[in-house]
């Protein structure tokens, strides 16, 4: 069955299954009120009428019929008068304030309770038909006693009460129906903003937004999360692209060197000027070195992208700079750099261990190629006060003036008096990304200081977010 | 050696048959990896070199089933997929070792080599031994000629897997992954600074040197 929108919503559905419940409660609750006022009611209305037959009883006993009528015209008097008639043992009328019997007289039972109506006129209103209950007796004579009581009045009340429930339900009813319909629409609206935004994205549509009510609800909270998703996910991708532009630029000049270089070799090994091999072999190391450049383009860009490092665990980052110090040591010695290791002990460190020591091997490799012979160079491994980790290499090379410090972490630049040593300008940028891609930085400054012809020596260190208690 | 190799690449895969077979060896191409699964299942290689990504049965399938059928003879994977998780993956699904793309055939037949001699040797050792050289892996001395060698532990590390595969060619970056497991590319050669560390303990004073520098390729222990 097909129904508007609207009445299709959720919400509308719980809201008609919620008023059905509150009616149906309702009901009941009126339900039982109405039983309980119009049975008393009559119980009230029964119990006077019984109490006056017994008195006009005692006092046809008393006086006969006579002294009956008298009293009868009496208490007619007298502020909420019973309905009175009397009939002889042929059942004609002798007295009475209404025009004839509300039941047969062929009865012989005593009493009989009745409900009749009866016209009366009052304060010359015009007549109208009233309700009343009433008792029948036959007296010890065989006249009939018949006493009534109007109870139009309670009625009515009861009636009234009765009328005003229903109204009360269909008040329930209507509102609870029109404030179902104000809350789907509501709720409707916040859905169908989140649902043209899912939809823009699954049309490609990545810069598409949510924009929140702005009442703090779980609505706001759930477009504020598809929002952060959205722009995570706009990150990667744009870092993928970066990527991808990236490497494609970072290749074409070596590629175009390579190329280059073979051209030229081809026209000398044709003019007999060079020989075949030696091209051939020099063409294969300029291929290495294009595949060096690539893989290391490569991993920078899968680092930047992926945002964190992968497989991260828990390591003793000394552990870590020992075995790295272990590879360079003799590497340093061959080169006279006097080479000490400073490693605090009892520290963890999160992260992952192959790029971490990729990095700490890179800054060593750096400090060695830059430190000239008879200089020093110290890795360290400390806890800041911050409860960071950090690696740090310290050299007595020339070391970076303050002004290319921010120059050298991009990829493939190289300071001047770098340009005679091998490398391609992608070491520090791989550390820089290593240190991001662990919620950690790069930090570059000046060394030791100027003594004699050394110095003042460049500081590198690697620092790695503190290890929360939880792991 | 008989070798097979599953490589769905033709040039690359003919490249190799020939790389391979000038080295010496008796070299099967299949040109997928349905093809390489029944070969491989044929039996009589002793080393299988596997690329990773082929169509109609990817190489980490290939391997895993016939891993499952009790097969162990040893597999190179060849990848393009050069990540600390593929090189894992693919150690777990049964892979021995794990070469990445584009690689030198030195490389390629270096760690061939080395697969195809560790099978040979199945029983656990105590001592190892070289020509004149001697390795007591329990006492953790070596000897040459009965005289003692004093060797640092990454030293006799190094010495214990060129032992290991004395005759063949190693490279620089197996020792590189194999000794030290680092798995980067160091820019300075520093395996080349702990060699002739070594060599100087184990050559120097003796008649002839033991550890030959292989051009283009690396090193290699000889008697």
């Amino acid at each position: 069955m097909a129904l508007p929108p609207l009445l299709r919503t959720t919400t509308f559905r719980l809201t008609l299954l919620f008023l059905a419940l509150f009616a149906g409660a309702g009901a009941a609750f009126l339900g039982y009120i109405y039983l309980m006022t119009a049975g008393e009611v009559t119980r009230l209305a029964d119990g006077a009428i019984t109490k006056e037959i017994r008195t006009l009883d005692a006092i046809y006993a008393k006086g006969g019929v006579e002294a009956l009528r008298g009293a009868m015209a009496e208490r007619t008097a007298i502020d909420q008068p019973f309905l009175y008639l009397l009939l002889d043992k042929t059942g004609r009328r002798i007295w009475g304030t209404i025009p004839n019997a509300p039941v047969g007289q062929s009865d012989e039972r005593n009493i009989v309770w009745t409900r009749f109506s009866v016209a009366q006129s009052w304060d010359g209103a015009p007549r109208e038909a009233r309700l009343a209950r009433g008792e029948r007796q036959r007296l010890s004579g065989g006249e009939i006693l018949f006493v009534g009581s109007d109870v139009g009045n309670a009625e009515t009340y009861v009636l009234k009460i009765v009328r005003g429930l229903w109204g009360a339900g269909f008040l329930v009813v209507f509102l609870g129906l029109g404030g179902g319909i104000l809350v789907s629409r509501n709720v409707t609206r916040s859905v169908s903003g989140l649902n043209a935004v899912v939809g823009a994205v699954q049309g490609g549509d990545l810069r598409a937004r949510v924009r929140p009510q702005g009442n703090g609800d779980e609505f706001d909270a759930l477009a504020g999360g598809l929002n952060d998703m959205l722009d995570r996910l706009e990150r990667s991708i744009g870092g993928l692209r970066h990527a991808g532009d990236a490497i494609a630029h970072d290749l074409r000049s070596p590629l175009t060197r390579l190329r280059t270089r073979l051209e030229v070799a081809m026209l000398d090994v044709e003019a007999g000027r060079s020989d075949p091999k030696a091209a051939l072999a020099q063409a294969l190391e300029d291929a290495d070195g294009v595949l060096r450049t690539f893989n290391a383009v490569l991993a920078i860009s899968r680092l930047q992208a992926a945002g964190a490092a992968p497989d991260q665990t828990l390591f003793d980052p000394s552990q870590l700079a020992a075995d790295v110090a272990e590879l360079y040591q003799p590497v340093c010695e061959d080169k006279g750099l006097d080479f000490r290791a400073e490693l605090a002990g009892g520290l963890t460190a999160r992260g992952n261990r192959e790029f971490l020591a990729q990095a700490v091997a890179n800054i060593l490799d750096n400090a060695v190629k830059y430190t000239p012979e008879g200089g020093a160079v110290m890795l360290r491994v400390r806890r800041r006060s911050s409860g960071e980790v950090e690696f740090s290499v310290t050299d007595t090379g020339l070391g970076v003036p303050e002004a290319e410090r921010g120059r050298v972490v991009e990829r493939f630049v190289r300071l001047e008096n770098s340009r005679n040593q091998p490398g391609a300008g992608l070491g520090l940028p791989l550390v820089a990304a290593v240190a991001q891609a662990h919620g950690g930085r790069l930090e570059l400054d000046e060394g030791p200081g100027r003594v004699g012809e050394m110095g003042p020596g460049l500081r590198v260190a690697v620092v790695l977010p503190r290890v929360g208690q939880d792991g | 050696m008989r070798i097979l190799i599953v490589e769905d690449d033709a040039e690359a895969g003919a490249a190799m048959v020939r790389g391979l077979t000038e080295a010496g060896n008796a070299v099967v191409h299949a040109a997928d990896g349905a093809e390489g699964l029944k070969t491989a299942e044929a039996g009589g290689f002793d080393v299988l070199v596997v690329d990773r990504m082929m169509p109609r049965l990817d190489g980490l399938s290939l391997v895993e089933t016939l891993r499952r059928q009790g097969d162990q003879t040893p597999v190179l994977f060849l990848s393009a997929l050069g990540e600390i998780e593929d090189r894992v993956t693919g150690l777990k699904a049964g892979g021995d070792d794990y070469l990445v793309k584009p690689y030198a055939f030195a490389e390629l037949i270096a760690r061939v080599e080395a697969l195809a001699r560790r099978r040979e040797t199945g029983s656990v050792q105590t001592t190892l031994r070289v020509g004149e050289l001697e390795m007591d892996l329990i006492g953790r001395t070596v000897r040459r000629e009965g005289r003692e060698i004093d060797l640092q532990p990454r030293e006799f590390q190094l010495l214990e897997f060129l032992m290991r595969h004395a005759g063949q060619s190693v490279t620089r970056t197996m020792l590189l992954e194999k000794v030290w497991e680092y798995h980067f590319d160091p820019q300075t050669n520093v395996i080349d600074v702990h060699i002739s560390r070594l060599r100087a303990k184990i050559d120097k004073g003796f008649e002839h040197p033991m550890l030959q520098t292989v051009r283009g390729a690396g090193y290699r222990l000889d008697t």
